[in-house]
């Protein structure tokens, strides 16, 4: 096998906010050791956004984890702003992820026992915001994600989509320099996944650095990168091109066999 | 293109430039936009092989215009097209020759050849992304998930390829 | 620390129910700790209670009259304050024949800053009641005087000379209790002092509080010396004060003491239990947290604030619902007053202190496991799980019920959880099915008196009457069935110079009818039985021999036999009348013991002869002391109420937890096809099997604890073994048939919630 393909951004663009180099992840299962990542070199500069893509089982939400501090890794580096973060205990960790890292999972994780705006201002708290900022800056995200009526609620009484939305808002709430999405359209349906998308490309367009893992092609499409993981290591790291406007005689030629009536 | 052509022209005759605006019309910016010269190639052949007939129609400021109309012949044809099955899956793809066949010329590397595809399948599916968005719900859509899926399909297939062949 | 307070108020808002169980298991644990240690308190070492309650002095002297006293306080070193000095005399007070001794004690209508009487009834003295007066409490109990009692006072030429009203009653740690120490005290205005005493022959008292109370000796030393040897008629220090009052009545104070401690075991698991469950439960919320930055140290506190402050409002509403009870409870148990009873502040500090930790510890140490873990544990997505263990595959194929086959077999796959909630619910199982026996006990007593000794309803003494002319009106007295002629010779006991009461009831061939628990009665002359108590107080058993002196003759019983009498503190020697007069002992006049029929009235009976002997037969009724444990009975009942309520909680814990585990064989069952009523069925199964097994374990151990220890208590109190009652069985039945109700319906409300989720949903889940 060939090693990744150098990253999208050319050198001299963005800083770098994130970087892995050589990180691997092996657990101790019945059978033995497996390893779930092995070796990963990762590089995301300010503002990109990037998909992580492979087929179930490649290790790509175990590669997210380690980078948000979920968990440690069993070697490599991992640098985020410029600061070796791998050896962190967990509180360290804890304390980066309020202001650096917002995370967004496949199962929402509301906290159940908390209304929609409680869930949303309580990021905000955390990220040392003062009452009155958290409630407006919770109000602000709200509105933004069309949620406004639903602050009272509690997150069981809400649909899957709205629910990650909650989710999104959350992990947004302290304007995180990194945005870390794991399967954030799994569990929903075609218009939930729709308007999450949506959402991630627009706090993208706003110069929001977003990595995000999912086995759906489309939802990576939205990326401007897609990072293919294979068996717990990169297998192709592609700058997707920009699509324009109008995109007819781009699209015409973008035309797969397959679309071209029989004749 | 045949049948298509015939299809139009069994609601009621046009000529050939309304048969190509018909055909942008129903299928939308994704579907290739016919060659005009294509169409006229197309209809000429049609008449000859008796599907469609054809009489001038004498305008005033422009040249005269030629408008065609399905014959029972051509009724029939259609009928018959409607009817029949459309080909299954693909078999013979361009793409797995290649990747099946390569290593017969010498020294190709088999990810790089599924890289280079999975990349343009990507953005391919990009593409379509942001055209489905900007497209109404109706026949022009449903061309356009349809490929999604296809592509989609693809890419899966590609993982397969990947594990078993690299 | 906005983000926890935030996240603590959403908790107690979301779990409102849970909160106000650990709050409600909290606070009835405080208030029976504290109740029962103030009855320990009061029952085993009044006198603490006492001192701290009436401020006492830590040294009284009694000093010639006259004395100059002012130099104590001058010249002594070491003394802090001063009580008196009072002018006293001595008296006696004639009550049924007898002379009872008293000291008067003059003071005015303000009660004094130290050495203050703890006023138990009545008020204090007044210069509007000038005859009115304030008996010691023990004094007062001796002299059967209450409140209102006319009380004739002697000097000590023995000559009726005052006439006076009992105004109060009330406690003191000036002195021991009457009779252990006499004379007994009764404060009165000085113009009653010297209606007794025209003539001066008084002397004076001075209460002293020291700096150092251990060191009562030097200041003893100084104050002679500074106030001379003659002056100094007699001195009494706080050391011996409550060497006196030492054990009166310990049986009470000792069962609901035991009782308390148990009850603490059981709260203690039961909180355990319930914040323990209440952080394994939120589990994933507490991952959560993390990924949003909490560190799992703040997890921590964050979760030990909520539960302590839980455990604070427990605490508090503990103290108010013991300070609201004890009076109307400590103060009717007998033997133990309420003054006695008060909890010193370093005991009540140590029971709210150790309940608070206990709190603390117990969210603790699950919350720091709980933080501990690495949070992407929390926030993984757990598949649905596929396998079907075999036992659940058995039951599907089975023709068993299988929600019951599952639910049995949920309950027993965590064991450490199993075990908790066994135990949670089997020690306070234990500690109901022993108090139910103390009520049943209670109630043998209170219906059967004879049981326990009590035959005769009605004690006679004849006063001035002929034994011919009151024989013929007890005769024709209604409800009488038999009558014993008895006399109570108080006798020394060899080489001891304490007395016990010795009784000669009936005849050898016609002996009175005690409960007699082991051996026989006595049928020949010396022979005779005696309790449990006197045979420890002389250290022989049944069978074997021994010397009584009555009045000079030495009379030698052979014990044939051991009787349970709760009278004259559980030593009594009980023989035929006959033997006395063989001996040749001067016998005294007889009494007249009454057995009553089944379902006669003592005191119809009594007012009966009262009247037709024109006041002149003293007619009593015998006092069952199940009468006066009344209170008891509130007692128990209310701690098994607290145990319910910790046994409520633990079930509680115990459905919660178990749902999250079982929800994983419950997503393939519904998948599966088993119906929502099915699965509410398995969860409630759960939660029942547990149940059941610890109210078997509980009522068996229970049980057999319980004769046992009733006994040991009965024997404390002198009765000796033999008056423990097992609990009715429909009583026992009842209380198995609510626990195990209780069990399901806990697990019945949150199994509702699952049980309807559609099979997808669970799925999802």
């Amino acid at each position: 096998m060939t090693g990744p393909s150098p990253p999208a951004s050319a050198p001299g663009g963005p800083a770098v906010l994130l970087r892995a180099s050589n990180v691997t992840k092996t657990f101790r299962a019945d059978g033995g050791p497996v390893s779930a990542v092995r070796g990963v070199d990762l590089t995301l500069r300010a503002g990109e956004f990037a998909a992580i893509m492979g087929p179930s089982g490649s290790g790509k939400s175990t590669l997210l984890h380690l980078l948000g501090g979920l968990e440690r890794p069993t070697s490599g580096e991992i640098w985020l702003d410029g600061r070796r973060v791998d050896g962190l205990s967990q509180a360290k960790w804890a304390v980066l992820r309020r202001r650096h890292i917002g995370f967004v999972f496949q199962f929402f994780n509301l906290v159940s026992n908390m209304t929609v705006a409680d869930n949303v201002e309580l990021a905000a708290l955390m990220g040392g915001a003062s009452k009155r900022q958290a409630a407006e800056r919770c109000a602000e995200l709200l509105a933004e994600l069309g949620l406004s009526d639903k602050a009272g609620a509690a997150p069981a009484r809400l649909s899957g989509g709205e629910q990650q939305r909650v989710a999104l808002a959350r992990a947004l709430a302290n304007r995180p320099s990194l945005l870390l999405a794991d399967e954030p359209t799994g569990n929903l349906d075609s218009s939930g996944s729709q308007s999450v998308l949506r959402l991630l490309t627009r706090a993208h367009a706003e110069g929001q650095a977003i990595l995000l893992v999912t086995h759906d092609a489309r939802v990576a499409s939205a990326a401007e990168r897609v990072i293919s993981l294979f068996d717990g290591m990169v297998a192709d790291d592609a700058a997707l091109r920009a699509p324009h406007r109008p995109a007819a005689a781009r699209a015409a030629k973008a035309v797969p066999a397959v679309l071209r009536l029989h004749g | 293109m045949r049948m298509p052509l015939l299809a139009l022209l069994a609601k009621e005759p046009a000529h050939g430039y309304e048969l190509k605006i018909l055909l942008e019309q129903i299928f939308g910016e994704a579907y290739p936009s016919p060659n005009i010269g294509q169409i006229y190639v197309t209809l000429q052949r049609l008449e000859r092989d008796g599907l469609v007939r054809s009489q001038d129609v004498v305008q005033r400021t422009r040249p005269n215009k030629r408008v065609y109309e399905l014959t029972d012949a051509g009724r029939e044809a259609l009928a018959a097209w409607v009817d029949r099955p459309s080909e299954g899956p693909r078999i013979r793809d361009d793409f797995f020759m290649k990747l099946a066949l390569s290593p017969l010329a010498g020294d190709t590397d088999r990810l790089a050849l599924i890289n280079r595809q999975r990349r343009d399948y990507l953005n391919q599916i990009r593409g379509l992304t942001t055209l489905a968005a900007q497209t109404g719900p109706g026949i022009a859509r449903l061309l356009i998930e349809g490929a999604l899926l296809h592509l989609q399909a693809d890419l899966d297939w590609l993982e397969r390829c990947q594990e078993e062949l690299v | 620390m906005q983000a926890t307070l935030r996240w603590i108020r959403a908790d107690l808002r979301a779990r409102r129910g849970q909160a106000v169980a650990v709050v409600a298991v909290v606070a009835g644990v405080v208030t029976a700790l504290l109740l029962s240690a103030a009855l320990l308190q009061g029952a085993t070492n009044p006198w603490q209670g006492l001192f701290s309650a009436t401020r006492g002095a830590h040294i009284w002297l009694r000093l010639a009259p006259g004395t100059e006293t002012g130099v104590l306080r001058s010249a002594v070193h070491g003394v802090t304050a001063m009580a008196g000095p009072y002018q006293a005399a001595s008296a006696s007070v004639v009550r049924d024949d007898a002379k009872q001794p008293a000291e008067l004690r003059a003071m005015g209508p303000h009660l004094p800053a130290i050495g203050r009487p703890l006023l138990e009834s009545g008020h204090w003295l007044s210069w509007a009641r000038p005859g009115g007066v304030v008996l010691e409490s023990t004094y007062a109990q001796a002299l059967h005087a209450r409140v209102g009692s006319v009380l004739d006072l002697d000097n000590l030429d023995g000559i009726a000379v005052a006439r006076v009203r009992v105004a109060g009653i009330a406690e003191t740690s000036d002195q021991g209790f009457y009779p252990d120490q006499a004379p007994g005290l009764i404060w009165v205005l000085p113009g009653v002092l010297h209606q007794v005493e025209p003539r001066g022959d008084t002397y004076e008292v001075v209460g002293l509080q020291i700096a150092s109370p251990a060191g009562t000796a030097p200041v003893i030393q100084q104050a002679v010396t500074q106030l001379g040897t003659s002056a100094v008629e007699d001195v009494s220090t706080w050391q011996q004060v409550k060497q006196s009052m030492a054990r009166r009545d310990p049986l009470l104070g000792l069962v609901l003491a035991l009782f308390g401690l148990v009850a603490l075991g059981a709260a203690v698991l039961a909180i355990i239990n319930a914040t323990g469950g209440r952080v394994l439960v939120q589990r994933a919320d507490l991952g959560m947290l993390q990924t949003l930055g909490f560190t799992p140290g703040q997890v921590m506190t964050m979760l030990v604030a909520e539960h302590g402050a839980l455990g604070v409002a427990g605490l508090a509403a503990g103290l108010v619902a013991a300070r609201l009870l004890a009076p109307g409870l400590l103060g009717q148990v007998p033997g133990v007053s309420a003054g006695a009873a008060t909890l010193p502040l370093g005991w009540s500090l140590l029971i709210l202190g150790g309940i608070e930790v206990a709190v603390l510890l117990a969210t603790a140490v699950p919350g720091w496991r709980a933080a501990r873990v690495w949070p992407v544990a929390a926030v993984r997505p757990v598949p649905p799980q596929g396998h079907l263990s075999r036992l659940a595959r058995a039951a599907m194929a089975s023709r068993l019920p299988p929600a019951i086959v599952l639910g049995t077999r949920a309950a027993f796959v965590r064991r450490l959880p199993a075990l908790l909630t066994i135990g949670g619910l089997a020690v306070p199982m234990i500690m109901i099915t022993i108090g139910l026996g103390f009520w049943s006990t209670l109630d043998e007593v209170q219906h059967n008196p004879a049981d326990i000794g009590l035959a005769a309803g009605l004690t006679v003494n004849r006063g001035t009457m002929s034994d011919a002319q009151s024989s013929q009106l007890i005769s024709r007295a209604p409800g009488v069935a038999a009558v014993y002629r008895s006399v109570q010779v108080t006798a020394l006991l060899p080489g001891e110079s304490t007395t016990v009461t010795t009784l000669g009831e009936g005849t050898s061939a016609h002996p009175y009818p005690f409960r007699v628990v082991q051996g026989r009665l006595y049928r020949a002359p010396e022979e005779a039985v005696a309790t449990q108590g006197l045979l420890d107080v002389l250290g022989v058993h049944v069978g074997e021999l021994v010397q009584m002196p009555f009045g000079g003759v030495l009379v030698t019983f052979r014990i044939v036999g051991r009787i349970i009498d709760p009278q004259y503190d559980g030593q009594v020697l009980a023989y035929g009348r006959d033997t006395l007069a063989d001996e040749g002992a001067a016998a005294p006049p007889f009494a007249y013991s009454l057995i009553l029929r089944n379902g006669a009235s003592p005191a119809v009976t009594q007012e009966w002869l009262q009247r037709h002997s024109g006041g002149r037969l003293q007619v009593t009724q015998t006092v069952n002391p199940a009468d006066q444990l009344g209170v008891v009975r509130y007692m128990i009942a209310g701690v098994i109420l607290v145990l319910a309520l910790i046994g409520l909680t633990n079930l509680m814990t115990a459905s919660l937890v178990g749902i999250r585990d079982h929800l994983r064989d419950v997503r393939v069952l519904r998948a599966m096809g088993l119906t929502p009523a099915q699965v509410i069925a398995s969860l409630v199964a759960r939660t029942s099997v547990l149940a059941l097994v610890a109210v078997a374990i509980g009522v068996s151990l229970g049980l057999a604890a319980c004769t046992g220890l009733i006994n040991l208590a009965a024997r404390l109190y002198g009765l000796g073994a033999g008056i423990g009652a097992l609990p009715g069985g429909l009583t026992l039945a009842i209380a198995i048939i609510i626990a195990v109700l209780m069990a399901g319906l806990t697990a019945v409300v949150p199994a509702r919630a699952y049980g309807q989720v559609p099979a997808a949903g669970v799925l999802g889940a």
